[in-house]
């Protein structure tokens, strides 16, 4: 039965996945056995988006489906099944920069992978980080900037957190146009091309 | 003002395209001085040729993408000046034509802020309004067409765009929505419902408000026609675009934004395909009056959702590519050559590009792999590309140097090579623009 979500959900069937979700939970299944099951569907569609086979729709819409799902089984759920997260990782999309989807992707994209995630949304200040990086004792931070003018922000955002004091924290970025070269010029550990490649950089990390 | 010749009817698609790149060669051009006139017809003459694609004596170099950005910054003029004062950038713009000698001319974008601010557009934030003093704008998507709203859409896009898309794109052109269904105008007393909004104080009160950003527009349009004006009488020919996108991106940027419109795909795909075909004769009306108006050979597409990661190939070839091409060929028939900024990666949709006819693109990209651009495309159409932003923002002048000799070479053997940025570069140093530049001059 668990498998027939999975299928729905790789399928991209939005809507047999929210009436096989509800026909489990009648059923008597566990919400947590049904989460388990989302989380196997997703490593399917995130193995497929590395492999070149599912793309930024296929990524967008199994994250309405497994907001939709937990929106069912959230009320069902005596209490948060408590799972063991990876790490605490803090992300943003830097100063002077508004776009938020890849941004979105990739919090979406950590947060699923076991990371307990920071999303300062877009624009935000070094400062910001700083601050969210003490308060929530995150060792890892994400900086998405999809246009050229982010790289100075970067930049500045990595500085800040050195000058903080935080220089055992990582910072990994990401972007439209950012590169090895960006990497070296902002002073940041590494760079992702895409979602999946930041759950791995920020797994070796953790 | 592009004049059709007499015979246009019997004329083929090339021989149409001749005449519009001929009108473009030969338009007057009061010069400064003998030796500008004498710069601009060896520039424009090389253009040309690039254009048809004939034997010539060296690429050219065309720093377009990013460099109005640059040409402020390098003498630290803000972004909001860019947007509210545009009579500020005319001495650093003419400065840059003169230190750097460039082959095409960089334009000045006419950004009206005081007409946005005055109509309250929503779909950009700017610099000296939402943005900080030093940014320039940036795009805000939202959803400004819902998805029941697709047959409305579909059944009348021109409709549909004055009614319910303008009142919300911009808040002063509410009173839009008040307007008559125009198709409906038709006996004695219809003039009564085409008049009635005219007379009410809401959209009165709009029509003044519009008059007055318009006569702000003109301020703005006056100040830059100006400088460029100068920029062409200092020997600086343009490449003559039009800016245009493919019906998917105007849907998807415009009207549901990127999610939107990708779950869509999902949700509602006949809606969208549908929607993608209602646009093409708009947009092909649209583009043929603009370079009729212009006198502009070219249409800029700037291509945004299509590329390798945002879509698989067969959504590409379902959704994206069909009406788009409908968009280009109708184009060709016209003469009209569609130039196209490949923003992200096309390693996947090279063929695609290769179904076109010779000479009817000029494909310009950004993380394409050039050697399948060479091998798949170079012999049909001009090529363009692909120095990497972050190579201008944080390589050496060696690496820009090396980067843009290897891309020399690289289409050394090819009929038409144009030496250009993948991205908005914004921020370089006058030493690797003029390596850049100076690259195809070897």
């Amino acid at each position: 039965m668990s498998q027939k979500l999975i299928d729905a959900i790789t399928g991209m069937r939005e809507e047999d996945a929210l009436a096989i979700t509800n026909e489990l939970l009648d059923s008597g299944v566990a919400p947590v056995d049904i989460l388990n099951a989302c989380k196997e569907a997703m490593e399917v569609i995130g193995k497929r988006f590395e492999s070149g086979e599912s793309f930024i729709p296929e990524l967008m819409l199994a994250g309405e489906m497994m907001s939709a799902i937990s929106d069912v089984l959230k009320p069902r759920m005596a209490e948060e099944a408590a799972t063991e997260k990876l790490g605490k990782i803090v992300v943003g999309t830097v100063q002077g920069d508004i776009h938020d989807i890849a941004k979105d992707i990739v919090s979406f994209m950590l947060d699923l992978n076991g990371f307990e995630v920071t999303d300062l949304g877009v624009d935000v200040p070094p400062a910001k980080f700083v601050e969210a990086v003490k308060q929530t004792g995150a060792r890892i931070v994400g900086l998405s900037g999809f246009l050229t003018l982010a790289f100075d922000p970067m930049k500045e955002t990595v500085a800040a957190l050195k000058s903080a004091g935080l220089t055992d924290v990582k910072v990994m970025i990401g972007g439209g146009q950012i590169d090895e070269n960006i990497r070296q010029y902002t002073g940041a550990d590494a760079y992702g091309k895409d979602a999946m490649a930041a759950v791995a950089i920020a797994k070796s990390w953790a | 003002m592009f004049v059709r010749p007499d015979n246009w009817n019997k004329m083929s698609p090339l021989e149409r395209r001749k005449a519009r790149l001929d009108a473009w060669q030969d338009a007057p051009v009061q010069f400064a001085s003998p030796e500008a006139e004498a710069n601009y017809k060896e520039r424009i003459t090389r253009l040309r040729k690039i254009y048809d694609m004939q034997p010539h004596d060296r690429p050219i170099a065309d720093p377009f993408m990013g460099a109005n950005e640059y040409v402020a910054r390098r003498k630290g003029i803000q972004g909001k000046d860019m947007v509210y004062n545009h009579e500020k950038l005319r001495e650093p713009l003419l400065e840059f034509h003169r230190d750097f000698q460039p082959d095409v001319s960089v334009g000045m974008l006419p950004y009206p802020g005081k007409s946005w601010d005055l109509l309250d557009f929503k779909l950009y934030v700017w610099g000296g309004q939402k943005l900080p003093d030093n940014l320039v704008i940036q795009a805000v998507e939202g959803e400004y067409m819902r998805p029941d709203e697709y047959k409305d859409f579909i059944a009348d896009p021109t409709a549909f765009w004055l009614k319910q898309y303008l009142p919300r794109a911009y808040s002063a052109l509410g009173p839009l929505s008040m307007l008559a269904d125009f198709p409906r105008i038709s006996e004695s007393v219809d003039t009564i419902d085409l008049l009635v909004p005219f007379g009410l104080p809401p959209f009165q009160e709009m029509l003044r408000t519009m008059m007055e950003a318009g006569n702000e527009l003109m301020k703005v349009l006056g100040a830059v026609g100006q400088t460029m004006g100068m920029v062409t009488a200092e020997g600086f020919p343009g490449m003559g675009l039009n800016i245009v996108k493919t019906p998917f991106d105007y849907l998807g940027d415009t009207l549901r934004g990127t999610k939107g419109i990708l779950m869509d795909m999902y949700r509602r795909p006949n809606d969208l395909l549908a929607a993608c075909e209602a646009y093409v004769p708009v947009l092909v009306k649209s583009i043929v009056g603009a370079s009729d108006r212009t006198n502009a050979p070219a249409a800029l597409y700037v291509l945004h959702k299509g590329a390798d990661a945002f879509m698989s190939q067969e959504q590409f070839e379902k959704f994206y590519w069909p009406t788009w091409k409908q968009v280009m060929l109708a184009l060709y028939e016209e003469g009209i050559t569609s130039y196209l900024f490949i923003e992200g990666s096309y390693n996947n949709r090279l063929e695609n590009l290769a179904e076109m006819p010779e000479k009817s693109l000029v494909c310009h990209f950004d993380k394409t792999d050039m050697r399948r651009v060479k091998e798949v495309l170079s012999d049909k159409f001009i090529i363009a590309g692909n120095v990497p932003a972050s190579l201008m923002s944080a390589g050496s002048v060696d690496e820009v140097r090396a980067y843009c000799d290897d891309l020399v070479g690289l289409f050394a053997g090819t009929p038409a090579y144009i030496m250009a940025h993948g991205c908005y570069f914004e921020n370089t140093t006058d030493e690797k623009l003029r390596a850049f530049m100076d690259s195809v001059k070897n």
